[in-house]
């Protein structure tokens, strides 16, 4: 079944709780009364379809619209996908890297054991980083000012001159998958190390990695499948319309 | 090892495709779905924008967007599965590679899907539990060294080809998709020693 907007939040969390950070994404937090998922999107000025969509295709992994998607403007994807960065680097990773601290002190492995998960995950975080970085320092700022160009005909020059050397579609090409290392570092954990005496906290951790492979999955799928095309749009209606005096 | 298929449903049935997403999942496949009711000349659009690697599809709602072109790049590596409603006589069945019947009873559908799946690597039967072969060892013991394909061909005296399908045969059986998850493993089951790692990666 899936959320609709007459659903009280409070209801719509005991269906489903992996749904409560999605929603703090869009500023709506705890405490949510009677009140239905409508009204607090209203009070707290967030877009009922957008907001509805994008709880939706994590609630049901087999829900995915992508034409429905291809509706809304590149800058509110951008704001929602920056939220969901922020989320990644300032809490879920802290988080998973404070779990793997309290590994040290855990005398149940060997020192080596520690080591390895401990540099794999450091080096993970960091091309985790990375890929952030170069999506909110390049990517990001240049579809924005493009958005910007095509509905006032002001913008940033120097990005939309740039346009002629980067387009969307090198994005496309090096956006490289976040997600395989993941994989990996849950495979080892549950298949490879030496079993230790105690597993509680590799529990957590693992409970922390799959949590957040969906997250960048789902995450991936909207920058790939929605915001790659919405782009390539404006870039089209762009081009054709550079050749036009009034914009120029 | 859990590999997440993309799978592509042309079919305008919301109840056939939702049958079909449940047989699916029962079945232990992990998937992710995309679907559409309809098809006008956008077959092909659609395959682009999705690349999936299975399609089922009603074969109506294809039948006016072939124009003879189920050879076409784009098909390249796509199972195409046909959704009969009847026994027979559906127009271009020649165009699937494989049909099956919806309206066929549960353990028929079933066996039929696993044929296809396996057959196709979608499921590796019992083949995940097998060991690694002391000739993948000696692979992945330079892979997790960090050596290039180039730089094990040449040592071990096989093909560039041939290491490739090693790398393949090691990740499937291993669930490890990168270097680093490779060299993690090597060390932990001694392959290699974590001393002996080139460069600084670990
Ligand atoms: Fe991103
Ligand atoms: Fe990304």
């Amino acid at each position: 079944m899936l959320i609709n907007q007459d659903m009280k939040m409070a209801d719509v969390i005991h269906l489903n709780h992996h749904l409560l950070h999605v929603i703090n994404r869009f500023g709506i937090q705890l405490g949510y009364g009677e009140k239905t998922v409508k009204q607090l999107c209203a009070e707290h000025d967030v877009p009922l379809s957008f907001f509805l969509e994008i709880v939706n295709t994590f609630h049901d992994p087999g829900y995915f619209p992508v034409e429905n998607l291809l509706q809304f403007k590149a800058s509110r994807l951008i704001a929602y996908l920056h939220e969901t960065h922020r989320y990644y680097l300032d809490f879920r990773i802290p988080e998973i890297a404070n779990y793997i601290q309290r590994l040290r002190d855990d005398d149940g492995f060997g020192p080596e054991v520690k080591l390895l998960i401990q540099s794999f995950f450091s080096q993970y975080t960091h091309e985790l980083t990375q890929h952030i970085n170069r999506e909110e320092q390049r990517v990001y700022p240049y579809v924005l000012s493009l958005e910007k160009y095509l509905e006032s005909g002001g913008g940033d020059k120097e990005l939309i001159g740039s346009l002629k050397q980067y387009s969307i579609h090198e994005y496309e090409e090096e956006h490289d998958d976040v997600e395989s290392k993941l994989f990996d570092l849950k495979n080892i954990i549950i298949k490879y190390i030496p079993s230790p005496r105690d597993s509680r906290v590799l529990n957590l951790i693992l409970h922390e990695l799959f949590e957040l492979e969906n997250d960048l999955n789902n995450h991936a799928h909207i920058e790939d499948l929605i915001l790659v095309p919405i782009v390539e749009k404006m870039e089209q209606e762009f081009l054709s319309g550079s050749n036009n005096p009034k914009i120029l | 090892m859990i590999e997440v298929v993309k799978i592509l449903f042309v079919e305008p049935s919301y109840i056939v495709r939702e049958g079909l997403k449940t047989v699916l999942s029962r079945m232990g496949i992990a998937f992710r779905a995309e679907e559409a009711e309809e098809v006008r000349d956008n077959f092909q659009r659609l395959l682009e924008k999705h690349k999936p690697q299975i399609v089922f599809a009603n074969p109506d709602l294809l039948a006016k967007s072939w124009h003879g072109n189920r050879s076409a790049a784009i098909f390249e590596g796509v199972v195409l599965i046909g959704l009969m409603s009847k026994e027979s006589g559906e127009a271009d069945s020649a165009h699937f590679d494989f049909l099956i019947n919806t309206r066929h009873p549960r353990q028929e559908i079933t066996q039929a899907l696993m044929n296809i799946l396996s057959k196709n690597g979608f499921i590796s039967g019992e083949t995940d539990s097998e060991n690694i072969s002391d000739r993948e060892t000696d692979v992945l013991r330079l892979v997790a060294l960090g050596f290039t394909n180039n730089e094990i061909s040449d040592r071990l005296f096989i093909s560039v080809h041939t290491v490739m399908t090693h790398r393949k045969n090691i990740t499937r059986k291993l669930g490890i998709k990168t270097v680093s998850g490779l060299t993690v493993y090597a060390i932990l089951n001694k392959i290699i020693e974590a001393g002996e790692v080139k460069g600084s990666s670990l």
